[in-house]
C-alpha cells in the first residue's frame, strides 16, 4: 500500500480530474445535443468554445447567492455540499491501471476488499443531498421533486443491486481490481446469456440513478420548474450540477468496471503494440468516454416517463429482469460449470 | 483510541439529537449522523462489510424511507404534544432500569479490551465471508426465518392497504352511480393511480 501522503495527493488529483471533467462534460454535451437537434451549440468562446466551461464557471461563482426566507438555513447549505462530497467520494475505489503502473504507486486510491458495496453505500447517501435540498428549500416544487427523487432511487436501486449479484457470483469477490482481473466474460461462455441481461439492467438502473433522461423526474422542468434545485442560485446550484455530471462518470466508470472490463484494453491491441491492452488510464478513459456519449444520445433520443410508468417498469420489469438474470447465473455455476 | 473518542463523541451527540430536536427532519438526520458514525466505528475494527451494510441498509434505504414518509405527510415540529401523561416516566424508568441492567452484567462480568489479532481473525477480508458463512451456515434456519417474518409483514401492509383502497374504490363507484350526470368511469381494480 502506498504512504497516507501519496494517497491523500491521489485523492485531491482525482478531485481535480472529476471537476475539470464535470465543466468539460457541460461542454460535450451541450455541442452533442446541438448536433442531434441540428444547431451548433457554444462554439464562441475559445477554439470550438472550448473556454465555455470556464465562462460560465466564473458567471456562476459572481451570481447572486439567494436562499429563500423560510428556507431551513443548516439543511439548505449542507445539501449541495452532501450531494457533492458523495459524489467524488464513490470514485476512490475504483482501478485504473495495474499495480505499480502510475510512476511506481497504484494507479487507485484505496484498494477496498469490498470495493463495489463501497460504491454502491456512498451513492446511496448521495440522494440526502437531492432529497434534502428540496425539503429545505420550503417550496413545493422543491419538495415534489425531491419526493419523487427518493422513491425513484430507492427503487431501482433493486435492481442495480440485484444485477450486480451475477457478477459477484461469478468473480467470487467484492474487490473491484479482483473482478477486472477476472474478467467475468472470460469464464465461460454459458454465462454470457445473464450476463448480458444483468448488464442491461444495470445500465438502466444507473441511468434511474443518476436520474439522466428517460429518469429525469426530480428536476422536470415543464411540471415542477427545475425539481430539487428550483430555489437554488450561484454556486450551491453549480455544486448540484457538479454531483450529478460527476455522478454519471461514476456510473459509466463503474459499468465499465464490472461489466466491460474495467481498465484492460481488448487483446487484439498487443498484437499492434505489445503490452498496450495494459495501459493504465487510456482503456478506462475511452469507457467512460463511450458510455457517457450514449448517456448523452439518450438525452437527445428518449421521452421522459410518466411517473406511474416508471414505477411500474422499476418494479413490475426490471426487478424480475435482474433477479431472473441473478437466478440464471445461479443456476448456471451450481449446476453445470 | 483518540479516534474511537471522537467517533464515540459524534454518536453520542447524534443519539441525543434524535431524541431532544423538536423537527422530525432533524431528528432523522441526526439519527443518519449516528449511524454514519457507527459504520466509520467498524471500519476501525476492520469490519469493512459490516459497515458497507450498515450504511447501504439503515443509512441508504431505511432512513431514506423514514424521511420521505415525514416529507409526504408535511410534519412540522408545531403537533400537539402526546396526551399520554404516563408516557414520560414510563419511559424515564424503563431507561435507567436498561443503565442499571448494562451496569450490572458490565460489574458481574467485565469485558476486556478484544485482542487485536482475534479480530483480525474474525474480520479478514473485511468481514465478507466471515458473516457468509455463519449466515449460510450454523444460522441458516434462523436467516430463512428472519426472511419469513419480514415477508409477513409485507404482506400485512399490503393486505390492510389493500383493503382501504377497495373501500375506496367502491365508495367512488357508489357516488358516481348516485350523482345525475354520466358517471365517472370505475377504476381497474387493484390499481390506485400513484400520487406524487
Amino acid at each position: 500500500m502506498d504512504p497516507y501522503w501519496v494517497i491523500f495527493l491521489k485523492a485531491l488529483v482525482m478531485s481535480v480530474l472529476l471537476l475539470g471533467g464535470f465543466a468539460y462534460l457541460t461542454w460535450l454535451q451541450r455541442r452533442l445535443l446541438a448536433r442531434f437537434q441540428h444547431r451548433i451549440g457554444p462554439n464562441r468562446t475559445g477554439w470550438e468554445g472550448l473556454l465555455q466551461p470556464i465562462a460560465d464557471a466564473i458567471k456562476m461563482i459572481f451570481k447572486q447567492d439567494v436562499t429563500p426566507t423560510h428556507a431551513d438555513k443548516v439543511v439548505f447549505i449542507l445539501a449541495p455540499g452532501i450531494s457533492v462530497v458523495f459524489a467524488l467520494v464513490a470514485f476512490g475505489a475504483i482501478p485504473a491501471g495495474p499495480a505499480n503502473s502510475l510512476f511506481g504507486m497504484d494507479p487507485w486510491i484505496v484498494d477496498l476488499d469490498i470495493g463495489l458495496l463501497y460504491v454502491l453505500a456512498t451513492t446511496s447517501i448521495g440522494v440526502y443531498g437531492i432529497f434534502l435540498g428540496g425539503w429545505a428549500a420550503n417550496s413545493k416544487y422543491s419538495l415534489l421533486g425531491s419526493l419523487r427523487s427518493s422513491a425513484q432511487i430507492i427503487s431501482y436501486e433493486l435492481g442495480l443491486g440485484l444485477s450486480v449479484l451475477s457478477v459477484i457470483m461469478i468473480a467470487g469477490t467484492l474487490n473491484l481490481r479482483e473482478i477486472v482481473e477476472i474478467n467475468v466474460w472470460s469464464v465461460s461462455p454459458l454465462l454470457w446469456p445473464g450476463l448480458l441481461v444483468a448488464l442491461f439492467a444495470f445500465w438502466i438502473s444507473a441511468t434511474a440513478e443518476v436520474s439522466n433522461v428517460p429518469f429525469d423526474l426530480p428536476e422536470a422542468e415543464q411540471e415542477l420548474v427545475a425539481g430539487y434545485i428550483t430555489e437554488y442560485s450561484s454556486l450551491k446550484f453549480a455544486l448540484f450540477f457538479m454531483a450529478e455530471y460527476v455522478g454519471m462518470i461514476t456510473a459509466s466508470a463503474f459499468i465499465s468496471t464490472l461489466f466491460l472490463g474495467g481498465w484492460k484494453g481488448p487483446g487484439f491491441v498487443d498484437a499492434l503494440v505489445p503490452g498496450m491492452s495494459e495501459w493504465p488510464f487510456v482503456w478506462l478513459f475511452l469507457k467512460i468516454f463511450v458510455l457517457l456519449t450514449i448517456f448523452i444520445w439518450l438525452q437527445a433520443s428518449l421521452m421522459r416517463f410518466r411517473y406511474d410508468q416508471l414505477m411500474r417498469f422499476g418494479w413490475v420489469w426490471l426487478f424480475e429482469i435482474a433477479l431472473g438474470a441473478a437466478l440464471l447465473t445461479g443456476a448456471v455455476i451450481a449446476f453445470v460449470l | 483510541m483518540l479516534a474511537f473518542a471522537a467517533i464515540a463523541t459524534v454518536m453520542l451527540i447524534g443519539a441525543i439529537g434524535v431524541v431532544t430536536l423538536r423537527q422530525p427532519v432533524h431528528a432523522a438526520l441526526s439519527l443518519v449522523g449516528t449511524l454514519l458514525a457507527l459504520a466509520i466505528a467498524y471500519v476501525q475494527l476492520n469490519a469493512g462489510f459490516l459497515a458497507a451494510i450498515q450504511v447501504i441498509v439503515y443509512a441508504g434505504a431505511i432512513m431514506v424511507l423514514f424521511l420521505f414518509v415525514i416529507m409526504l405527510l408535511a410534519l412540522d415540529g408545531e403537533a400537539p404534544a402526546p396526551s399520554l401523561t404516563w408516557l414520560r416516566p414510563a419511559a424515564w424508568g424503563a431507561g435507567a432500569l436498561a443503565l442499571v441492567a448494562v451496569l450490572a452484567v458490565l460489574a458481574r462480568d467485565p469485558i476486556g479490551p478484544a485482542s487485536p489479532a482475534a479480530l483480525l481473525e474474525v474480520f479478514a477480508g473485511s468481514g465478507a465471508e466471515g458473516v457468509a458463512d455463519q449466515l449460510f451456515g450454523p444460522m441458516v434456519l434462523s436467516f430463512h426465518l428472519v426472511g419469513v417474518l419480514l415477508l409477513t409483514g409485507i404482506v400485512a401492509a399490503v393486505g390492510l392497504v389493500q383493503r382501504r383502497a377497495g373501500q375506496a374504490a367502491e365508495a367512488r363507484a357508489r357516488a358516481g352511480r348516485a350523482g345525475a350526470d354520466a358517471p365517472d368511469a370505475p377504476p381497474l381494480p387493484g390499481r390506485e393511480p400513484v400520487e406524487v
